[in-house]
């Protein structure tokens, strides 16, 4: 596999206080959907501008596709499609006059790469004289995506694509990705979204500036140190107030009318003293059942050992 | 293309549209009216020293015009002073002695007009008239008798003397309406366009960034233009103003003032990102200055020394300063270049700096 | 007890029936997700609830007053915090509070007494003077809930509350909600991400104006056969 894009030790402050990106690097290989998961203010935006050549790093090397987007930034901007958070169309503009219009912007016509949006041209062009305003907002995702391959960018980037998106229209637009995958085309995509991640086929995990870690999902899920439970309490607020006096090593969060608990002590004598515990304690409580890890108790795990790190060595 | 959709946004917001077109109408007629039912009929004073022939129709030709209505024929300078005061006139003119003769042998003339300028508006109007007046005297006279005569007129200004130049209303309102529809609407629709996040996705296209901008500017540049053109209409044919110079020169001059306009309007929107932003900055930042500065409403001369120098600044003044020389004294290229050399170099220096804003990656 | 009750809530804009005959109840102290995608009616019916809107027919009692007759009483009852909008950032810790602690007549000295009160239980009170934007997302998150309850409201709509919130931020931000539903604050949840609902001790699913499901997540998911809120949403919307 040859990598579509390729970033080594990029940095960058903004008004020389705030960093935003703290020696970032790592490649994204050719025909792969790649996501970029990170809180609000982790860095995405930044890295995202960077790597679509509106703004420039302080230091560092970014190619993509063996072009360097600081000094050969004119043709990556031709092989780049991007979507961006917010609706970024023209709200007064037709459906199709927004297409239109993107079109000629990269000197081509809808016709030519009709065959890369028809899937997602049939879902919108029932409405194709409608102000692109008065769509859903499923609906205006979808015309953002058209608008934004309709020059057969060889990289898509796709800038928090379903932040605000109702969890069908979510679900139809990471289909839509799959298939424009199979076209060959490299999505990279942001999100905020942890239980998103596992959808994406490699993923970096980024935070304040930095990148936690890269890897397929799955393997995130593997690596993941801690002992996941779940268990089902009768009074999940009686049982927040004791556990602060748990006396084993865990992560404990209330989850509806359950609690998770991650344990980081061995299982086998740690799962009796906990239930010796909660007796103790009076509380009442079903079954302890062990779960796999979502990313983001992944997440989270990687960025607690972190700052224990941290704090060990200052 | 770009051009092509700002002009759907253009006719989409009907609302706009209106306005645009609109206010420069509604200007002038509030602005022409208000002053022409003033002028109708102005009393006026003549103090003919030559008494012979030519001078005794160039008062017929004053009097039958419709706009003066003569009320005393005073001896003397100290006799039109009176009148100012006790009859309230308008303007006096004065004609000197041997005006035949001069007219014949020296081909050329000189007359003096005494103005009232405590009323700015009124009094330049009035003086424009008696210009048009003289010019057509002296069109008649030359054609009757094959010469070429110039005439000399010389304005002499009462109760506001530091008011030298020849004011109209007219250059003022298509400095407004330009900077208006122009530097306004050009910084909107830049800021619009960075608000909906729709600038980046132009950025990132290959497009170059100087055809973004000017397919943006270009269509306001296109409608001022029009505005522009409906406020010469009306003012040469409802109001009778004289424009002496050349129209299509003219015209240029307005294109030039136009651009100097969208791209402070560029340079406005390069520095807000919002719209309303945007709008602010214009109106206190351009719109403001022009109305105060350029000379339009209040004298210049008659400021403190700081906003003399400010004024400057802003393109209007100089805009102004070229219209009037054009429209009132009939310049030509060789007559004003140096405004128009400054209205250009602001343009250009507004523009590069606003594409360097543009690209954030610099 | 019950501090929502409504019963056959409709709302009609002319022909269009946004809100149709919806009836549920929420106990006090309980955590309840209201979900449903956009134009599902949730809106409206979130409006009438807060007295902002007046139901076409049907009744809704709200902290024990009729939206219908007692929407003044109603507004100074619930407390509302979206991620979105949320606090002034060109005002201090302490400004913000006191400006909506203001809004809600809390009197002055007892509001001072309530803002220390709340900033120490955040750990914050030493940054009572610095200005919002100055102080990290996940504290603005938890600084902004405290200030949705300063007047002591017994409701409180969140709308969207821990979206794209850092996770540990965000689990510390529920732990904080359900410390506050413990002392029998209700809190009505309305959000697009459905692992937020997870959270919810009772969720309850709008489509086409009408409550098409209700219940604790274990049950939903049950019913629809699926392991995640999430499977749930989009299975019953497909079906």
């Amino acid at each position: 596999m040859t990598n579509a894009i390729t970033i080594e030790h990029v940095n960058k402050v903004y008004d020389g206080k705030v960093t935003a990106l703290k020696d970032v690097s790592f490649n994204v290989e050719e025909g792969e959907v790649f996501g970029l998961v990170g809180p609000d203010g982790a860095g995405k935006s930044t890295l995202f501008n960077i790597l679509t050549t509106l703004l420039l790093p302080d230091s560092g090397k970014i190619s993509l596709l063996g072009m360097d987007v600081i000094n050969e930034y004119k043709s990556v901007r031709q092989i780049i499609g991007y979507l961006p958070g917010v609706f970024s169309l023209y709200p007064d503009l037709s459906v199709e006059e927004n297409l239109q219009f993107f079109a000629v912007m990269y000197k081509s016509s809808i016709e030519e790469n009709m065959e890369l949006i028809r899937p997602i041209w049939k879902q919108i062009s029932p409405f194709s004289d409608r102000k692109a305003g008065k769509l859903s907002g499923g609906m205006k995702q979808k015309l953002a995506l058209c608008c934004a391959l309709i020059h057969c960018p060889k990289i898509l980037f796709l800038d928090e694509p379903t932040t605000g998106v109702d969890p069908v229209s979510r679900k139809e637009f990471w289909d839509i990705l799959k298939s424009i995958r199979t076209q060959g085309i490299t999505v990279v995509v942001s999100t905020p979204y942890m239980d998103e991640a596992t959808r994406c086929d490699r993923i970096a995990m980024i935070q304040e500036g930095q990148i936690l870690g890269i890897n397929t999902p799955s393997a995130f899920i593997r690596d993941f140190q801690g002992k996941l439970y779940t268990f089902r309490s009768e009074n999940i607020f009686s049982l927040l107030n004791i556990m602060e006096q748990c006396p084993l090593r865990c992560n404990y969060y209330p989850y509806g009318e359950h609690c998770h608990i991650a344990f980081y002590d061995d299982v086998a004598t740690a799962l009796p003293q906990f239930e010796q515990f909660l007796q103790e304690q009076g509380q009442s409580h079903g079954e302890i059942i062990a779960i796999d890890p979502s990313v983001e108790d992944c997440f989270i795990e990687i960025v607690q050992m972190r700052n224990a790190l941290n704090q060990t060595q200052p | 293309m770009i051009l092509r959709k700002e002009f759907i946004h253009i006719f989409r917001d009907k609302i706009t549209l209106f306005l645009v077109l609109a206010m420069p109408i509604a200007l002038v007629l509030l602005f022409g009216f208000t002053i022409s039912s003033d002028i109708r009929n102005a009393k006026i004073s003549v103090l003919d020293q030559a008494n012979d022939s030519q001078s005794k129709k160039l008062i017929e030709k004053i009097t039958a015009s419709g706009y003066f209505q003569v009320v005393s024929y005073p001896n003397n300078e100290v006799e039109i002073d009176d009148d100012f005061k006790s009859k309230n006139i308008k303007l006096a003119i004065i004609i000197p002695a041997r005006f035949e003769e001069s007219l014949s042998n020296e081909h050329e003339a000189s007359l003096q007009v005494i103005n009232d300028v405590s009323d700015l508006n009124v009094a330049s109007v009035l003086n424009n008239y008696v210009r048009a007046v003289v010019h057509s005297f002296t069109e008649e006279y030359n054609s009757k008798t094959g010469e070429t005569t110039p005439f000399d007129i010389t304005t002499k200004m009462l109760y506001n003397p530091e008011m030298n130049s020849v004011y109209m209303f007219v250059p003022g309102i298509i400095t407004l309406i330009m900077i208006l529809v122009t530097a306004l609407l050009t910084s909107i629709t830049l800021a619009r366009e960075k608000e909906t996040g729709t600038m980046r996705m132009l950025l990132i296209t290959p497009v170059k960034k100087i055809h973004i901008v000017l397919g943006k500017v270009i269509p306001y540049m296109i409608i001022s233009f029009i505005s522009t053109i409906i406020i010469l209409v009306l003012s040469v044919f409802v109001f009778k103003m004289p424009i002496n110079g050349s129209i299509p020169f003219l015209l240029f001059l307005c294109i030039i003032f136009m651009l100097t306009a969208a791209s402070f309007g560029m340079l406005i929107s390069s520095i807000s990102s919002t719209q309303l932003d945007a709008m602010m900055i214009t109106m206190m930042g351009l719109f403001l200055p022009t109305v105060l500065l350029s000379g339009f409403l209040f004298p210049l001369n008659s400021m403190p020394m700081v906003f003399q120098v400010l004024a400057n600044v802003f393109p209007a003044k100089w805009f102004i300063l070229a219209i009037k020389d054009v429209m009132i004294k009939g310049a030509g290229f060789f007559d004003i270049w140096k405004y128009l050399l400054i209205l250009f170099a602001m343009a250009v220096v507004f523009i590069s700096f606003s594409l360097m804003r543009l690209d954030k990656r610099n | 007890m019950n501090s929502i009750e409504v019963h056959d809530l409709t709302k009609q804009f002319g022909a269009f029936t946004a809100v149709n005959h919806i009836s549920f109840e929420v106990r006090e102290g309980e955590i309840f997700g209201f979900l449903g995608a956009n134009g599902a009616g949730k809106t409206t019916a979130i409006k009438m609830m807060s007295g902002l809107l007046q139901p076409t027919s049907g009744t809704a009692i709200i902290a024990g007053y009729d939206v219908r007759t007692q929407s003044k009483l109603i507004k100074r009852n619930i407390g509302y915090m979206s991620q979105r909008f949320s606090l002034y950032n060109d005002l201090t810790v302490f400004e913000n509070m006191q400006l909506f602690g203001t809004i809600y007549k809390i009197p002055r000295k007892e509001l001072k007494e309530r803002i220390h009160t709340s900033l120490k239980e955040l750990d914050m009170d030493q940054h009572a003077n610095t200005l919002v934007e100055a102080i990290p997302l996940g504290w603005k998150q938890k600084l902004a809930f405290a200030t949705a309850i300063l007047h002591r409201p017994k409701i409180v709509f969140l709308d969207e509350p821990t979206s794209g919130v850092d996770p540990i931020v965000r689990r510390e931000f529920w732990k904080l909600i359900y410390d506050t539903a413990s002392t029998g604050v209700t809190i009505l949840v309305t959000t697009h991400y459905m692992d937020e609902a997870e959270y919810c001790n009772r969720i309850s699913i709008m489509a086409e104006g009408e409550l098409k499901l209700i219940g604790t997540p274990d049950e939903l998911k049950k019913k629809m056969a699926a392991t995640t809120i999430n499977d749930v949403f989009v299975k019953f919307v497909r079906r």
